[in-house]
């Protein structure tokens, strides 16, 4: 009988038939020598039993003492929970759901917030890593890098949008121009290859690119062999020196999807001060604060002029990881409170469903502690069960909040930054467990502890049926109360949300987004690329592109609405004071071709619009939007004024405006339109070295506009008409205006379709906590109700009764919940636009809806309160 | 009966162990001996002997094993163990150290 401790868990059966046989043994002798006595069999037997002393008793004496210990106990007791569980499968179901839904959105949440907010960025030690707030000239970030004293290297990147030629057509990719110190700040070594050194930041050596790993995936297959091959941008050859990371990405923000780097050639820049095209990464010393960086930043500017003293004072570093999440930040936390809560009102649901059952079990419970359960195992047996319950909840919750997380990623707008690389893990797990635990605890403790301080004699009385205290009430009320108002609290924001995002559906573009399709005309390295080329190229383009089937009327622009730049540029206006440096007014730089603002639909308020005559016979006119119109000359009408973007200097070159047109809506859907100029677009003279604008007022690349009546035809055949003219110019980004401006709308749609699922998830666990309470309190009252309905009370009444508490409850915690929901949405103001934070609408709809809610959901208890036969009732004893 | 206080489980486990000791017995045997042996002075409720021999057993102190007995029937019979008798040895001394020490005070002259 060696390893009785295994033996007894392994071979329950066989050691309990034992003990049974041993004790039967014991019984039949006594019982036959008290025979052998001269009593007859019944009494000995009788009388063996009593010497025994208990049969049961004895055996859970020889159980209690051959336990192994707590393993066997603790199986015993989680085995009993799961069948007491399965006996009530609409509480125990309503539970695991409850939790299940509640911990899961939980970690779906918090996965995105961890991966988003809280995990580093893919570079090394990236906490040290700052940007300054905007751009910066060439020249400045030099200075910046010669004289710094507190970064450990300080790098700078530029836009570069080449051509790439070599397939079946010319490509124009997104790209950076970057100096070599960008890789040694960023930290990150490259997967094969090498980065750019410092000396090939010089025409000539500068002929080399590094590539980003899907770029290299995507046009070299991930060949290893990539090194040395070469690329042809813009017509020259460059050679490929290296490939980064898949985790490597540059720039997190502003350029996101470029996807590949070459030197940045500053050296004929060095004294360039005013066109700030270049953004700078740095990374700071070891212990040395952001306040001192920016110090010493700013104390090497100052003083150059007046306008880089001001920009001095305005300068500011920020972390590079505020840059990146910027946008999103608020948003996600807001999620992340509106989870907490959903989480807070599962667990109050399951909280008070275990009340309402442990009541129920009080008789049982008591049963055992007479029958010889320590009140000990009795509250263990409770918690095990609670345990249970959240261990299943919490196992559903974290497949439903994995799948959340796909679901997540696969529909999830682009403008998320760092999705692509988001999975559920470790730490959200860790925090699920803990949720989880802090659950099992808060749900299961109290009834626990109540039960094991069950009066026997109490709960053994038979008949009464109820053993509801007032304080039970209070209890269960204020749960229901709590969720009541927490519900509220989602289901205000819900709504405010929704108002603010209908308010943008209704924001007027200003332009016509129907049948209008966009396209940008590049001519660098065509046979048209020269500057006296381009005019005549553009203006025969649009002549033709009008005769192509369909087409009602087309334009070019530099840069159309919302996904065009939006730099402002500094103007001066005649016969103002002249403004101090970087003080002056500012509008966007926009170049458009006659007809422009009819494609787009856009309205000439006054004047006229740009003409042909303008372009052919060079004149200096320009058109200028009402933004700029009101803000600039607010008492008067600019039409016959000028300015001039050129500095003040002897040789600006003035502009007279001529027209006025309607402001469309620029970067951001929900800004207030910004000053905008149109000049027209004038044609080059070959070796032309002033520096005025009239020298720039012919790009070799535009954005044509063409109003049509079948778009996807359209694009296509607009398409060949260009390639026709020249069969070297780039056609790229093609879409419909409709296209770009639904664009705007899939991020907050997303936000909202994420925070109205929660509204609704809490509204469905109140209604379920609502419905648990009531039907509760209807089976307790159930004496009371036949008493009423004996003393003459028709259905009605009765119904009325319960629904006037259904209703109390919700209101007392609708109002909770306006106070709470009004507070707090003062921090929400960001967020939402168009709409005040105590919108009445908004709180006024929330209020019917939890109302509604609490109806329904009282309305069942209210019909067997209703049919409750007062003779049954009261007979029920 | 009495439920057996915590000095007489003690001994109830130290009579035990001496009975098995003698020689392998099934616990009705036991019950029986004890009663005979002590002249019935010793009441030990049937009921507490069981745990108690099987609380003995999960020590390690005797070995338990089913057998066919004279009248066919099949019992469990439990037998000493080697740490069975050292504690049997050493609970022995102990008792008689004890025994010795309230003997030695309750049989104090009065003056």
């Amino acid at each position: 009988m060696r390893f009785l401790k295994l033996r007894s868990l392994f071979r329950r059966a066989v050691v309990e038939q034992e003990m049974d046989d041993e004790l039967r043994y014991h019984i039949e002798e006594l019982t036959e020598q008290l025979r052998r006595r001269g009593m007859s069999h019944a009494d000995a037997h009788t009388e063996a039993m009593r010497a025994i002393g208990g049969l049961e008793r004895r055996r859970e004496e020889i159980r209690e003492t051959r336990r192994v210990n707590h393993i066997e106990n603790f199986l015993a007791d989680v085995k009993y929970a799961v069948r007491r569980l399965v006996r009530t499968p609409g509480f125990t179901i309503v539970s695991i759901i409850t939790l299940a839904l509640g911990l899961g959105a939980n970690t779906a949440i918090f996965t995105v917030v961890n991966r988003v907010l809280l995990r580093p960025l893919a570079y090394q030690d990236p906490d040290r890593l700052v940007v300054p707030n905007g751009t910066v000239a060439a020249g400045d970030y030099l200075d910046w890098r010669a004289h710094n004293r507190t970064f450990d290297g300080i790098g700078a990147a530029e836009w570069w949008s080449p051509t790439l030629y070599g397939n079946d057509r010319p490509e124009q990719i997104t790209a950076l121009h970057v100096t070599s110190d960008i890789f040694d700040v960023l930290g990150v070594p490259p997967l094969l290859g090498r980065v750019p050194r410092a000396d090939e930041e010089h025409d000539g050596a500068n002929r080399v690119v590094v590539l980003g790993y899907n770029s290299w995936q995507k046009r070299f297959h991930g060949d290893s062999g990539v090194i040395g091959r070469t690329m042809s941008f813009d017509g020259i050859a460059y050679s490929v020196i290296g490939v980064m990371p898949p985790s490597f990405h540059f720039a997190p923000y502003w350029a996101t999807s470029a996807e590949l780097w070459s030197p940045l050639v500053l050296e004929h820049r060095t004294t360039d001060r005013s066109g700030s095209s270049l953004r700078v990464f740095g990374r700071v010393k070891d212990g040395v604060s952001t306040a001192q960086a920016r110090a010493d930043l700013a104390s090497i500017v100052t003083g150059v002029d007046d306008a880089h003293s001001a920009w001095a004072k305005r300068l500011a570093l920020v972390p590079l990881r505020s840059m990146v999440v910027e946008d999103v930040d608020s948003q996600l936390r807001i999620l992340q409170a509106a989870v907490v809560i959903l989480l807070l009102i599962a667990c109050a649901n399951v909280a008070h469903l275990q009340l309402m059952r442990a009541a129920a079990g009080e008789r049982e419970s008591a049963v055992r502690l007479a029958l010889g359960a320590s009140s000990g195992r009795v509250v263990q047996q409770s918690m095990i069960e609670s345990a249970v319950l959240c261990v299943t909840g919490a196992a559903i919750g974290l497949a439903l909040g994995y799948a959340a997380v796909r679901m997540f990623v696969r529909y999830a707008p682009p403008g998320l930054p760092l999705l692509d690389r988001i999975a559920l893990d470790v730490r959200v797990f860790l925090v699920l467990a803990v949720c989880t635990l802090v659950a099992a605890a808060l749900c299961g403790l109290v009834p626990a502890l109540r039960l094991g301080r069950v009066r026997v004699g109490d709960a053994m009385r038979a008949g009464r049926g109820t053993n509801d205290t007032p304080r039970r009430r209070q209890i269960r009320h204020a749960l229901v109360v709590s969720e009541f108002a927490m519900t509220f609290v989602l289901l205000a924001g819900a709504g405010l949300v929704l108002r603010s995002f209908s308010a943008m559906l209704r924001v007027d573009p200003g332009f016509d987004a129907v049948n209008t399709v966009q396209m940008e005309i590049g001519l660098k390295g065509s046979s048209h690329a020269a500057v006296e080329q381009r005019a005549p190229f553009f203006a025969e383009l649009v002549t033709r592109v009008r005769q192509a089937p369909g087409v009602q009327s087309a334009a070019l622009t530099n840069h159309i609405p919302i996904v065009g730049d939006h730099w402002p540029f500094p103007f001066a206006i005649e016969g103002r004071p002249i403004p101090r440096a970087g003080a002056g007014p500012r509008a966007l730089f926009r170049i458009a071709t006659p007809g422009y603002f009819g494609t787009m639909g856009m309205t000439i308020r006054e004047g006229r619009d740009l003409s042909d005559d303008d372009a052919r016979s060079s004149a200096h006119v320009v058109v200028v939007n009402e933004a700029m119109a009101r803000t600039h000359w607010p008492n008067e009408s600019p039409i016959g004024k000028r300015l001039t973007v050129d500095g003040v200097a002897n040789d600006a070159v003035w502009f007279t405006v001529v027209g006025i047109v309607s402001d469309v809506r620029q970067n951001k859907w929900t800004d207030v339109p910004a000053a905008e100029m149109y000049f027209p677009y004038l044609p080059g003279r070959a070796n032309d070295s002033t520096s005025t604008l009239v020298s720039f007022l012919h790009p070799n690349q535009m954005t044509l506009v063409v109003k049509t009546s079948s778009p996807s035809a359209a694009i296509p055949a607009v398409s060949d008409v260009v390639r026709d003219m020249d069969r070297d110019a780039v056609v790229a980004n093609a879409s419909t205006m409709a296209t770009i401006v639904a664009a705007q709308f899939v991020q907050p749609r997303f936000y909202l379709w994420l925070v109205g699922s929660f509204a609704v998830v809490a509204l469905a666990l109140a209604a379920v906590g609502i419905y648990g309470v009531i039907s509760y309190s209807v089976a307790q009252r159930t004496r009371e109700l036949g008493i009423r309905a004996a003393l003459g009370a028709n259905r009605g009444d009765s119904l009325a009764l319960v629904i006037k508490q259904g209703l109390l409850l919700a209101g007392i915690g609708g109002m909770l919940g306006l106070i709470i929901a009004v507070v707090a949405m003062r921090f929400a103001q960001a967020l939402l636009v168009g709409v005040e934070p105590t919108d009445p609408v908004t709180l006024a709809a929330s209020t019917a809806v939890i109302t509604a809610v609490a109806v329904a959901a009282s309305y069942v208890p209210a019909l067997k309160a209703a049919r409750v036969d007062p003779v049954v009732a009261l007979r029920a004893d | 009966m009495s439920k057996p206080s915590d000095l007489v489980q003690g001994t109830l486990d130290l009579l035990i162990l001496k009975m098995v000791a003698l020689e392998p017995l099934n616990g009705w045997a036991i019950s029986l001996r004890l009663k005979a042996l002590s002249s019935d002075v010793l009441q030990v409720s049937d009921g507490s002997l069981y745990p108690a021999l099987h609380k003995l057993e999960q020590r390690g102190l005797i070995d338990a094993e089913w057998r066919t007995t004279e009248n066919n029937r099949r019992a469990k019979f439990y037998s000493i163990t080697r740490t069975g008798r050292k504690h049997l040895r050493e609970e022995v001394k102990s008792w008689d150290r004890l025994s010795a020490a309230i003997t030695g005070v309750i049989r104090l002259q009065e003056n």
